[in-house]
C-alpha cells in the first residue's frame, strides 16, 4: 500500500504549478471580490457588498441568462455539425485527412484575427456577406449582422461555430475509428441504411467522444469573451453582453477590480457546476 | 441528410454495370458535396488571403472580387517593419519547450489519477478541474507579482512555465483517461520484475501515450502561437517577443486598416498552418484518441 | 528539428544577454508602431544621438491593453521608465501614487494651455508631461460633396441636413454615425453648451440629463439628421467606429465621417481620397464646434529604475522642434501656448472654429464625465438609433443612474 501511495509524487510537479498559477489567484481574486479594489492602491473591504449587487440587479442576472443560452446554442451547434461532418468522413476515408485537417484551420487562428476577419465580413453597408448575397442576387436576405439585436448573438456564436467545428469533428472522428469494423459490416449486411447505421448502430457508441466534445466545448464557451468582445463590445445596446464581457468592461473599463473580481467568481461557479452536471448526466447516460 | 451518401438501393432490373455504375456516380457525387461543404468552410480564409493582396484601391471598390494581380506590396510592408523571422522562432521555440513541460509533468500527475481510485485522487483530480474552469483575465496580476519574486520576467523559463499552466490541467485528464485504459497486466508483469514506480512509468508507460502527446502538443501549439498577453506582460525584452505580438504590434487598433491587417494575420497564421500541415498525419492519427478513451 | 529549434532558442537567449552596458530606457506607449508611428522612431534617433549613453527601448502596447498589462509591473514594483497616460490613467496610477511628480516649477508647466493645465494637475503635483490636444470632428469627401454640387464642408446644422439631403439626392450615403463614437461626438456637441453648464455638473450628479434641456435637444437634434436622410439609424449599429466605418470612408462610400484627427495620416495614405476635417455643427454657434480631446503624455512612474534618463526623455519632448514632429505626425495641436502650426490645409475649417474659440474640451478626456459613462453613452446611443422613436427620457436617465452609480 504505502509503495503505491509514494505514486502521488508523480502528481507533485503538476500541483505545484496548479497552486501557483491557479489555486493562488483564485484566493486572491476571492479575497478582491470582498474589496472596492480599483486594480492598483489601496483596496478597502466592503464585505458583502459586491454579491449584493450582482444578485439584486436584473442586468448580472440576464447577463447570466444570455451566456448560458449562447453556450446552449454553440455547444449543440458544434455537436450536430462536429457529428454530421465526421459520419460523412468516416464513410469517405479517400477525403478523410485533407477534410479533417481544413476544418480544423480555424480553430488554429487567434480570436482576434478571426474576430477582425468576421467584422469585415459582417459589416451592414459593403462587408463581405451582404455583397455576396447581392451579386447572388439575394439583396432581400441582406441583413445587418451584428447591428440587429435580434441577430447580433447569433452572428456571434456562428463565428464561434465556424471556428470550431474542425475541433469537434476531429474529437468524433476518433470515437468513429473506435467502433470495432464488424460492427458497421453487420448492419451494412443487415440493409440498414446509412443513416440508420449512424442513429442505432454508431451514435450509441459514441458516447464517450461526445462526452469529451460536449464538456471542453461547454466550459471554452462559458469563459469565451474574445469574439464577443471584437465582433460587437456587447452590442448593440447589450443585445451581445455576456458576464464574460461586463467582467472584462469592469476590470479594465472602469476600473472596478473588486466587482469584477466578485463577478468572476460567480463566474467560475457557474463553469464548476454546469461542468459538474454535465459530467454526471453524460457519464451516466453512456453508462445506462 | 444521411440518406444522401449510399441507401441501399433497390435492386430492381437494371444491368450489374448500370448498377455499378450507378453507385459509384452516387458516391462522387457525395464525395463532391462534402469537399463543397468543406471548401464554404474555407470561404473565410480564402476571403482573407484575397484581402491580402489587394491594393487599398481595389478594396475599396470590389470588396469580394479576385485581386487584378498578386500585389505583394502589403506583404513587403509588413514583413520590413514586423520582425518577423525573430519573432516567429521564438514563437517556435518557446512551444516546444512548453510541449516538453507539460507532457511530462501532465502524464506523470496523471499515471497515480488513473491508477489509484481514492479520495486523494478525487481531490486532486477537482483542483485540476478548477484549473481547467478558470478564466485566465483573472489570474494576470497575482502571476505577476509570483513572477517578480520568482526573478522569472523577461526571461523564457518564465513565459514557458506559464503557457503550460495553462494546458496542464488539460494534460491532466487527456492522459489520466487514456492511462486508465492501458491494461493493468503491462505493469504488473513489469512489478514482477522488480521495477520500481519509475522505471514502469518511463519504460512501459511512457511509450504508449504518443498518440496523446500528439493532440496536446497540437493544443499546446495554438495557444503559444496566439495568446498575447502573456507575452505582453512577462517579456518586455523585444528580441523575445512572439508571432502576434509582432501582428498587433503591426495592426494597431484604432482605425482598423485592412492592407495591414488581412496580410499580417496571413503573415501570423502561417507557421502554425505550415507546422500543422507537416505534421497533421502524426497529430491528427492518434486525434484525441486520448480523450475518448 | 527539434534539436535544431532548440539550438535557435539557446543561441536567441545568448544573444539577448550580450547588450551593451548603457542604460537602456524602458519606455511603453500605445503610439509609434507602424499604424501610428507618430513620429516616435525618428525622435528616439534623435534622442539617442542626443544621449549617447542611453539606448531607448520602445515597447508599443495598444491602449486597451495598456490597462492589463502596466498596472501589474507598476505594483510589482518593476514599471517601465516612461510611460504613455491618459487623463484617467493619471487619475487612477497617480492618485494611487505610482506616478513621479515632474514639478510644477518646470518651464513648459508655465507654457501649458491653461484649460489643460487644470485638468492635468492634481493635488498640486503634475505627474504627466502632456503631449497634445487632438481634434474630434467631421471627415468630409470633398469629392463626394462636388457631386452633390457642394464646395464646402458642412460646419452649421443647417448645412449638415442640406448636404445629406443632396447627397442622398445622388444615391451617395451621406454620413456614419455609429453608436460607438462618431454618434458620440454629434451628442457631445449638441449637448454641452461652450459658454453654458460646465460639463462636470452633470458629471458630478449636480443637474440631470434627464431634466437637461440641452442633451434632449442634442437627442431631438439625432432625430432631425434621420429626417434629413442623414443615415439609416439602425444600420449604424452594425458598424464598428475603429474598423469597418473608417473603411467605408477611406473607400470612398460615405461622405461625411465623425472621428478624431488621428485618422488624418491614415486617410492621407489613400489614394484619390480629398477629404477635409471640419468641427462638428451644433446648436449652440454657426462657425462648427470644435471638440478637443486632451490626449495622452508621458509619465515617470514611482519605481523607475532609470529616472534621470527618463527625465531627460520628457525634457526632450518639452523642447518645441521635438515635440512639434510627434504633433505633425499625430495632426495634433501643441498643449502649450506659443509654438507653430503643424496642422495639415486640410484640417483648416476645424483650426479655424478653434482659432475663434468655438471649442470645448471633450468631457471624457478631463474626467469631467465619469468613466463608466463612456461606455454607457457607447450602448445606450446604440439603443436609441435602433428605436430612434422611444422618449429621450429613456436613455438619459440611463446616462444618470451611471453617474450615480459611480460616486
Amino acid at each position: 500500500m504505502r509503495a503505491r501511495l509514494s505514486l502521488y509524487w508523480f502528481t507533485v510537479p503538476a500541483l505545484l504549478v496548479i497552486g501557483l498559477f491557479f489555486i493562488h489567484p483564485i484566493l486572491l481574486t476571492w479575497n478582491m471580490s470582498l474589496t472596492n479594489f480599483a486594480g492598483i492602491g489601496e483596496a478597502k473591504d466592503v464585505g458583502w457588498r459586491n454579491y449584493e449587487r450582482i444578485f439584486t440587479r436584473d442586468r448580472y442576472l440576464q447577463e447570466i441568462w444570455l451566456t448560458l443560452w449562447y453556450t446552449v446554442i454553440v455547444v449543440s451547434a458544434l455537436t450536430v455539425t462536429g457529428l454530421f461532418f465526421a459520419a460523412m468522413l468516416h464513410r469517405l476515408p479517400l477525403i478523410r485527412n485533407f477534410s479533417r485537417a481544413a476544418l480544423y484551420t480555424p480553430a488554429m487562428m487567434s480570436f482576434v484575427v478571426v474576430g477582425y476577419i468576421w467584422q469585415f465580413l459582417y459589416s451592414p453597408l459593403n462587408g463581405g456577406i451582404n455583397v455576396a448575397l447581392r451579386d447572388l442576387g439575394l439583396g432581400a436576405w441582406e441583413q445587418n449582422w451584428l447591428g440587429d439585436p435580434a441577430l447580433a448573438l447569433y452572428s456571434v456564436a456562428f463565428t464561434q461555430i465556424w471556428m470550431f467545428t474542425g475541433f469537434t469533428c476531429a474529437i468524433f472522428l476518433a470515437g468513429f475509428a473506435g467502433i470495432p469494423e464488424e460492427i458497421g459490416e453487420a448492419g451494412r449486411l443487415e440493409g440498414a441504411t446509412s443513416w440508420q447505421r449512424f442513429r442505432y448502430l454508431e451514435l450509441p457508441l459514441l458516447g464517450p467522444s461526445i462526452t469529451v466534445s460536449v464538456m471542453l466545448t461547454t466550459i471554452g464557451t462559458l469563459k469565451t469573451f474574445e469574439l464577443p468582445f471584437i465582433l460587437t463590445k456587447g452590442g448593440p445596446d447589450g443585445a451581445t453582453r455576456l458576464l464574460s464581457i461586463d467582467i472584462i468592461d469592469n476590470l479594465f473599463g472602469q476600473y472596478k477590480f473588486g466587482f469584477a473580481s466578485a463577478l468572476s467568481i460567480v463566474m467560475l461557479v457557474i463553469v464548476l457546476v454546469v461542468a459538474f452536471l454535465q459530467n454526471k448526466v453524460l457519464r451516466d447516460r453512456e453508462n445506462a | 441528410m444521411m440518406s444522401l451518401s449510399d441507401t441501399a438501393t433497390p435492386r430492381t432490373a437494371t444491368s450489374p454495370d448500370w448498377d455499378l455504375f450507378r453507385r459509384r456516380g452516387k458516391s462522387i457525387l457525395v464525395h463532391c458535396i462534402v469537399l463543397g461543404l468543406v471548401a464554404i468552410m474555407l470561404l473565410p480564409l480564402v476571403y482573407m488571403v484575397m484581402m491580402s493582396f489587394k491594393t487599398s484601391t481595389e478594396i475599396a471598390q470590389d470588396p469580394l472580387g479576385l485581386p487584378d494581380s498578386l500585389y505583394w506590396g502589403n506583404y513587403m510592408a509588413a514583413l520590413s517593419s514586423m520582425g518577423y523571422v525573430r519573432s516567429v522562432l521564438n514563437s517556435m521555440g518557446i512551444t516546444i519547450s512548453v510541449i516538453v513541460v507539460v507532457v511530462f509533468s501532465g502524464a506523470m500527475a496523471a499515471y497515480p489519477l488513473a491508477r489509484l481510485q481514492n479520495r486523494i485522487s478525487r481531490v486532486i483530480v477537482m483542483v485540476m478541474a478548477l484549473g481547467l474552469a478558470t478564466p485566465n483575465f483573472v489570474t494576470i496580476t497575482p502571476i505577476y507579482v509570483i513572477f517578480r519574486d520568482l526573478g522569472l520576467l523577461d526571461s523564457y523559463l518564465g513565459i514557458v512555465l506559464a503557457f503550460a499552466a495553462l494546458k496542464l490541467p488539460l494534460a491532466v485528464f487527456f492522459y489520466t483517461s487514456f492511462i486508465a485504459a492501458i491494461p493493468i497486466e503491462l505493469e504488473e508483469a513489469a512489478r514482477l520484475d522488480n521495477c520500481n514506480n519509475w522505471q514502469i512509468f518511463w519504460h512501459v508507460i511512457r511509450p504508449l501515450l504518443a498518440p496523446v502527446t500528439a493532440t496536446l502538443s497540437l493544443f499546446v501549439m495554438i495557444m503559444v502561437w496566439n495568446d498575447f498577453i502573456y507575452p505582453l506582460l512577462l517579456l518586455t525584452d523585444k528580441d523575445k517577443l512572439t508571432v502576434m505580438i509582432a501582428v498587433y504590434k503591426f495592426v494597431g487598433n484604432t482605425g482598423i486598416d485592412p492592407t495591414k491587417l488581412f496580410p499580417a494575420a496571413v503573415l501570423g497564421s502561417l507557421p502554425l498552418l505550415l507546422m500543422f500541415a507537416v505534421f497533421q498525419r502524426k497529430i491528427m492519427a492518434g486525434a484525441t484518441a486520448g480523450a475518448v478513451k | 528539428m527539434i534539436r535544431n529549434l532548440s539550438a535557435v532558442t539557446l543561441t536567441a537567449v545568448l544573444m539577448a544577454s550580450t547588450a551593451g552596458a548603457q542604460t537602456v530606457l524602458d519606455v511603453v506607449a500605445w503610439k509609434g508602431n507602424e499604424a501610428e508611428p507618430a513620429g516616435l522612431p525618428e525622435l528616439i534617433e534623435k534622442f539617442e544621438a542626443a544621449n549617447p549613453d542611453i539606448e531607448v527601448d520602445l515597447t508599443y502596447v495598444a491602449r486597451k491593453d495598456v490597462d492589463k498589462v502596466i498596472p501589474p509591473r507598476l505594483q510589482g514594483g518593476n514599471p517601465p521608465d516612461v510611460t504613455m497616460v491618459d487623463s484617467s490613467l493619471v487619475d487612477l496610477w497617480g492618485g494611487a501614487g505610482f506616478l513621479n511628480d515632474l514639478g510644477t516649477g518646470s518651464a513648459w508647466y508655465d507654457r501649458m494651455v491653461p484649460a489643460v493645465r487644470e485638468v492635468m494637475t492634481t493635488d498640486g503635483e503634475i505627474r504627466v508631461f502632456p503631449l497634445e490636444v487632438i481634434g474630434m470632428g467631421n471627415f468630409v469627401n470633398m469629392d463626394l460633396m462636388a457631386k452633390a454640387g457642394i464646395d464646402k464642408a458642412p460646419v452649421t446644422l443647417d448645412e449638415l441636413k442640406a448636404a445629406c439631403q443632396a447627397l442622398a439626392a445622388q444615391g451617395i450615403a451621406p454620413m456614419i454615425f455609429a453608436g460607438g463614437f462618431p454618434a458620440m461626438l454629434f451628442v457631445g456637441a449638441n449637448g454641452i453648451d461652450p459658454n453654458g453648464v460646465s460639463p462636470a455638473e452633470y458629471g458630478s450628479g449636480e443637474r440631470t440629463f434627464v431634466e437637461d434641456e440641452n442633451f434632449n435637444a442634442a437627442l431631438d437634434g439625432v432625430r432631425d439628421l434621420v429626417a434629413a436622410e442623414c443615415f439609416d439609424p439602425e444600420l449604424q449599429a452594425g458598424l464598428d467606429p475603429w474598423a469597418t466605418a473608417p473603411q467605408e470612408f477611406r473607400s470612398g462610400n460615405v461622405a461625411i465621417l465623425p472621428q478624431g484627427a488621428w485618422n488624418i495620416g491614415n486617410f492621407s495614405s489613400v489614394e484619390g481620397l480629398t477629404f477635409q476635417f471640419a468641427p462638428m455643427p451644433s446648436r449652440y454657434t454657426d462657425k462648427g464646434l470644435a471638440l478637443d480631446l486632451v490626449g495622452p503624455g508621458w509619465a515617470i512612474p514611482r519605481d523607475a529604475e532609470h529616472a534621470e534618463a527618463a527625465r531627460k526623455w520628457v525634457d526632450f519632448f518639452a523642447e518645441e522642434e521635438n515635440l512639434t514632429v510627434f504633433l505633425k505626425a499625430e495632426g495634433a495641436y501643441s498643449p502649450y501656448t506659443g509654438g507653430v502650426s503643424t496642422m495639415p490645409d486640410l484640417a483648416a475649417p476645424y483650426t479655424q472654429a478653434r482659432a475663434e474659440g468655438s471649442l470645448i474640451l471633450w468631457p471624457f478626456s478631463t474626467l469631467e464625465f465619469p468613466k463608466a459613462l463612456q461606455s454607457e453613452w457607447e450602448d445606450s446611443i446604440t439603443g436609441f438609433l435602433l428605436n430612434i422613436d422611444k422618449p429621450n427620457e429613456d436613455t438619459l436617465q440611463r446616462w444618470d443612474d451611471t453617474v450615480e452609480d459611480s460616486m
